[in-house]
């Protein structure tokens, strides 16, 4: 195939930063929380669903803590209150911790990519 | 024997190479040329069912097939990883011609370039409040996670800031563009801009002229690409076979 000669070719393409090690350290981030092709076979269903569930009370979880604050700033919650709520949801993370580290999961695998609507989290 | 599909372009004179020698595809395979209807794949053949393993050569070669062409057309990247078998590929761009036509013509002439953008500033400061230091550990727990949430949603906002003032900076020179914000806590923006090949010099200088104008942000610009971001061509194929 050869270029036709009233055609100007296309740029090569070039990669301008000032920041690399930057940038590779964030893209890095998005990289590793990009859904790996699913194989089915018995492990990786597991693994898969394993993740899928854990995305899912981590969704929650959020949900909850953000619920929590937006209490707090109301003022309708009582200094014991907020001890309490906060006591419960630090128990709460440390439990999901716990259960990620069995699973050999990060932070960043419990996600999920909804296509257009973005990202679940 | 299944087919390796890098990507579909209008009518081809031939097959890609570089500087004269052919391009090589997947695992070192030969890439062959395909007509359907009026276009042109580019596909290789490719041994078992799976799709091949992601590694930075395989990726690479499939990069480079598809770049092969871009000199000469605007092609529909195939996703990485599209194994099928010949008649059903037939049968896909039979069923879609009037799709992938219009795909082609939203894409001709154009090439992707992708702009991503770091804030170059710390956390953003969050006010405090009634900390004191009586709280329990509860309380101090709750206090922090009020700082990360409000920090994420300044960080959002301002994502959404940039993310105004890129468009209002190139948007002369973009016909489309997919944008998302924050995706990591530093990476504020990430951008594709679909530009028409004759524009990309005047928008790589728009654009050095406003990074000029925001010295607090740090940029990443690429491209010239194949239009990967505004193909999408995956999706439909997964969504009509069930497979990818």
């Amino acid at each position: 195939m050869e270029l036709s000669p009233n055609k100007p070719p296309t740029a090569e393409p070039e990669i301008d930063t000032s920041h690399v090690e930057e940038f590779v350290e964030q893209l890095s981030c998005v990289t590793n929380s990009l859904p790996p092709r699913i194989n089915i076979d018995a492990q990786s269903v597991e693994e898969g669903l394993a993740k899928l569930v854990l995305t899912l009370i981590e969704f929650i979880r959020r949900l909850l803590e953000k619920q929590a604050v937006r209490r707090m700033e109301g003022g309708d919650l009582s200094p014991e209150q907020i001890e309490e709520l906060g006591l419960a949801l630090m128990k709460l993370e440390a439990k999901l911790q716990e259960l990620k580290e069995q699973f050999g999961l990060a932070d960043e695998d419990l996600n999920l990519d909804l296509g257009p609507v973005g990202r679940l989290i | 024997m299944k087919l390796y599909v890098y990507c579909l372009a209008e009518k081809l004179g031939g097959l890609p190479s570089i500087h004269a020698a052919p391009v090589l595809g997947i695992s070192g395979a030969q890439v062959d040329l395909l007509k359907v209807e009026d276009f042109a794949l580019l596909v290789s053949e490719f041994d078992g069912d799976s799709a091949p393993s992601v590694t930075r050569d395989n990726a690479l070669a499939h990069a480079a097939v598809v770049a092969s062409v871009l000199n000469e057309t605007t092609p529909l990247p195939f996703r990485f990883g599209t194994v099928v078998a010949e008649d059903q590929l037939r049968s896909y761009v039979t069923a879609r011609r009037e799709a992938l036509k219009a795909k082609l013509d939203q894409v001709r002439g154009c090439v992707e370039m992708s702009v991503k953008i770091i804030s170059g500033s710390d956390q953003a400061d969050v006010p405090q409040l009634n900390e004191t230091d009586e709280q329990g550990p509860g309380a101090r727990f709750l206090n922090e996670k009020r700082r990360q949430i409000l920090g994420s949603e300044r960080r959002s906002e301002e994502a959404k800031q940039v993310a105004a003032w890129l468009k209002e900076q190139v948007g002369t020179y973009v016909q489309q563009e997919e944008v998302s914000l924050s995706q990591t806590e530093k990476l504020m923006v990430a951008a594709a801009h679909l530009v028409a090949r004759e524009q990309v010099a005047k928008y790589r200088d728009q654009l050095t002229m406003a990074r000029k104008m925001r010295p607090e942000l740090h940029f990443l610009v690429s491209g010239p690409w194949p239009p990967y971001t505004f193909s999408n061509i995956e999706l439909e194929f997964k969504t009509r076979f069930g497979v990818s």
